[in-house]
């Protein structure tokens, strides 16, 4: 067999419902043009990159620098890593240097690495669910076990369960927040409560890091700015993109930002210089280094996400679906009124043509997830959908 | 502790080239740059070509709608096709673009290859000396790396070949022209690999060809690259832009999956999937879409070629016994001394500095990186008389 039995037995899992729905849109695309389907089964922005990232790329380009598209450092340009770790300062009041930011293709790949340069065989890092899917993957490439702990009802940090998980074999807890696929901000009191966990265990011997994935860190629409990782835990590493905040995920840029209380910084610097060339990544890409730089500070508009969240949050309650209200990303999760949650997906589909992902595919089944980063229109076009669908399945 | 064993095993072995790369940065300081002959670093300087500078100016001054955002992990199908229809056209096999997928660079391309190929304790033919990279690639994936010698003028030893084979097997990588010795293998030397292989497929061992081309335009003297598509069914090549089009930093090549391959489909689909959970996703989405356009076109080879010229004359009059290179980069002196690393040490004593042999598998030996500009080579010619003559 070409395939090697890990990645056949991979596929093939995929191969499954996600495939056959994934399909089924295309097909149904097709069959009634893809303005009358209402997909919201992606995490693909909409959104265009601010105007001003855009005039500073195009800049760039008619001044070019000469060797701007050459190799340098494998955890990037100096100036760029001073220039993140100076917003990184001024945003925690920690001392942040060029050495404690790691430049990286995309958080994917900014979590790639940190697995590879931390991760032993056999050691294990718990993921709290619902989660992010490919964070098992991420885990499984390299030996270790992932150990997938529930969260409570409303998709806050049941530290009764992480605390049951830890082993003498956990390294890290990775925690993304605001949460695909629930929307969910962790409260910050739940955060100091893993933190005292964490501290806890390290007076036992245990040395367990916060692997944060914060790449809709930006995408928050309460007052309060997400809790601050860093000045609740001392072994903090945040991996970020600028996918979602600058809206340019195709051309994979983000960082690793290693907390300056971490007295190894400089040898998880080294191992993460091997692991980005050894896993083939080499360098973040170089142009894209350059211009983010400059907007740490800059964001997409998220009064337009905002705007969508609410319609659409309306719309699903007043159909009667129940769901905790997202206060980040552009991910709902409402439960499914039918237990098989995967056959609701499959009505959902034929009978309104909108397109959403099961919760199984979050590691939570019985639930459903929205991605509302599609065009409001979209969102409005879909309603009598959802307020139909609401009436058959959910009671109303 | 923060980092796995596996990782601080990694740095540890490596921990000589950190040592002479400081040795090197505090002869810089010393001496000043501009005194220092640095042939270390396999960056190359020149410039993409202007044609591609304008469009790349062009794409992003047009801006056009999504053009930022991701798209299929196999890359945009425009491109996919731009690059098949290249292949098509060079090696006249059906090449789709279903045989293709764009990744993060050749390094990425590699990884993604091996990812899909290896289970644990599979094996891999590496022909040394080799890019230590591959190393990694290999052992990433739980595979283990098989080196065999190749001949004294770095060509290939088909009968180590076929001792190394096994029936753990899995891939033989094949890099042409060559990181670090700049050799070219010629056609008829890859036809004894290719009938090699196809005996040892009949007798129950199936290994493929994974062909790293990521050199494959900087070619001189007028000669040309045999096509691997058409020698071996089992092909699988990878490329990158980094060399050909200057764009290293931007981490952008490709795969192409030979459509002889009989199982192309469930190849292509674990590939693509590895590209994901690898946490490429995708290769970047603007330099996707200007080098689909650029597949025929190269930065100055001829350029290169004086380059290769002048340090070839240099290292020849100094007195080293040397193959001279067709294609890189680079070239691969015998050290005088048995013990490379001593001698690089005596290079850097004369302010130059280049890689002991060691680091690339053959003891005895050092690697020149020559993409450097014209007036290092040419200024380096005087330190390197220097060294020739302790050793007359």
């Amino acid at each position: 067999m070409i395939l090697s039995n890990k990645i056949r037995k991979l596929v093939m899992e995929q191969e499954g419902w996600t495939r056959k729905m994934f399909e089924a849109g295309i097909q149904m695309k097709k069959d009634y043009g893809a303005e009358n389907v209402y997909d919201f089964s992606l995490g693909n922005p909409d959104i265009e990159p601010p105007p001003t990232l855009r005039s500073r790329l195009v800049d760039s380009l008619a001044n070019p620098v000469p060797g701007m598209h050459r190799y340098m450092p494998n955890n990037g340009y100096e100036k760029v890593r001073e220039e993140v770790a100076a917003y990184l300062t001024e945003r925690c009041g920690l001392p942040f240097t060029a050495l404690h930011v790691f430049m990286t293709v995309g958080c994917a790949g900014g979590i790639n690495i940190l697995f590879k340069a931390m991760l032993n065989r056999g050691d294990e890092v718990i993921v709290p669910s619902p989660f992010f899917w490919e964070f098992k993957n991420y885990v499984e490439n390299f030996g270790a076990i992932p150990k997938i702990v529930d969260t409570k009802e409303d998709f806050q940090l049941d530290i009764g369960n992480i605390e049951a998980a830890v082993t003498n074999r956990t390294k890290a807890i990775l925690v993304n927040s605001p949460n695909n696929p629930t929307g969910v901000v962790y409260a910050e009191e739940s955060l100091k409560e893993l933190a005292d966990l964490l501290f806890a265990q390290r007076r036992k011997g245990r040395e367990i890091y916060i692997v944060a994935d914060e790449a809709y860190r930006k995408l928050v629409y309460t007052k309060a700015p997400l809790p601050d990782l860093f000045a609740l835990y001392d072994l903090v590493i945040t991996v970020t993109s600028h996918s979602k905040d600058l809206a340019l995920p195709g051309e994979r840029i983000g960082y690793v930002a290693i907390s300056p209380r971490i007295t190894q910084a400089p040898l998880l610097v080294s191992g993460l210089m091997i692991a980005i060339r050894a896993l083939g990544f080499v360098n973040a890409p170089a142009l894209f280094q350059r211009v983010v730089a400059e907007f740490q500070r800059t964001s997409v508009s998220i009064d337009d996400y905002r705007h969508r969240r609410d319609f659409l949050y309306d719309t699903i309650t007043e159909a009667g679906f129940e769901c905790v209200k997202p206060t980040g990303a552009f991910y709902m999760f409402p439960k499914s009124p039918m237990d098989d949650e995967v056959d609701f997906v499959f009505r959902m589909q034929q009978e309104e043509r909108i397109l959403v992902v099961p919760g199984r595919g979050f590691g939570k089944e019985g639930y459903f997830r929205i991605a509302y980063c599609v065009p409001m229109e979209t969102i409005m076009k879909a309603r009598p959908g959802f307020l139909r669908a609401g009436k058959r399945y959910a009671g109303r | 502790m923060v980092i796995s064993n596996r990782i601080s095993r990694l740095m540890e072995s490596s921990s000589w080239i950190r040592a002479m790369f400081e040795e090197g940065e505090k002869l810089k300081r010393a001496y000043g740059a501009d005194a220092i002959f640095d042939f270390t670093l396999g960056n190359p300087i020149a410039e993409p070509p202007q044609e591609l500078k304008r469009e790349l100016c062009e794409l992003v001054g047009k801006g056009t709608v999504g053009m930022h955002r991701y798209m299929s992990n196999s890359g945009y199908e425009e491109v996919r096709e731009q690059v098949a229809a290249f292949h098509r056209e060079n090696s006249r096999l059906p090449f789709t673009k279903d045989h293709i997928i764009m990744t993060v660079g050749s390094a990425g391309g590699i990884n993604v290859v091996m990812k899909a190929l290896l289970d644990p304790g599979d094996e891999v033919l590496v022909l040394s000396p080799f890019f230590v990279e591959f190393m990694f690639y290999i052992d990433n994936h739980g595979g283990v790396v098989k080196l065999v010698e190749t001949t004294n003028d770095f060509h290939l030893d088909l009968d180590a070949i076929e001792k190394a084979v096994t029936h753990r097997t899995k891939a033989i990588i094949v890099n042409s022209p060559n990181n670090p010795t700049g050799g070219v293998y010629h056609e008829e030397e890859l036809k004894g690999l290719a009938s090699l292989l196809s005996r040892k497929r009949q007798e129950g061992y199936p290994v493929y060809i994974v062909s790293d081309e990521a050199y494959r335009k900087i070619l001189y003297d007028g000669i040309s690259l045999p096509d691997a598509f058409n020698l071996y069914d089992e092909t699988i090549s990878v490329f990158s832009h980094s060399k050909d089009l200057g764009l290293a930093g931007e981490r952008i090549g490709y795969i192409a999956i030979s459509p002889r391959i009989a199982e192309t489909k469930p190849l292509v689909d674990a590939m693509i999937f590895a590209n994901r959970i690898l946490g490429f996703i995708n290769a970047p989405a603007l330099m996707q879409r200007l080098v689909g356009s650029f597949q025929k076109n190269s930065v100055d080879v001829a350029g290169y070629q004086q380059k290769r010229d002048a340090i070839y004359d240099i290292l020849v009059e100094s007195g080293f016994e040397v193959v001279r290179p067709g294609g890189t980069f680079y070239i691969f002196p015998k050290s005088p001394m048995e013990d490379d690393v001593q001698f690089v040490k005596i290079l850097q004593q004369h302010r130059i500095l280049a890689v002991p042999g060691v680091g690339f598998g053959r003891s005895g030996y050092f690697r020149i990186a020559y993409c450097t500009e014209m007036d290092v080579i040419e200024r380096s010619r005087e330190a390197f008389l220097e060294v020739g003559r302790l050793f007359k």
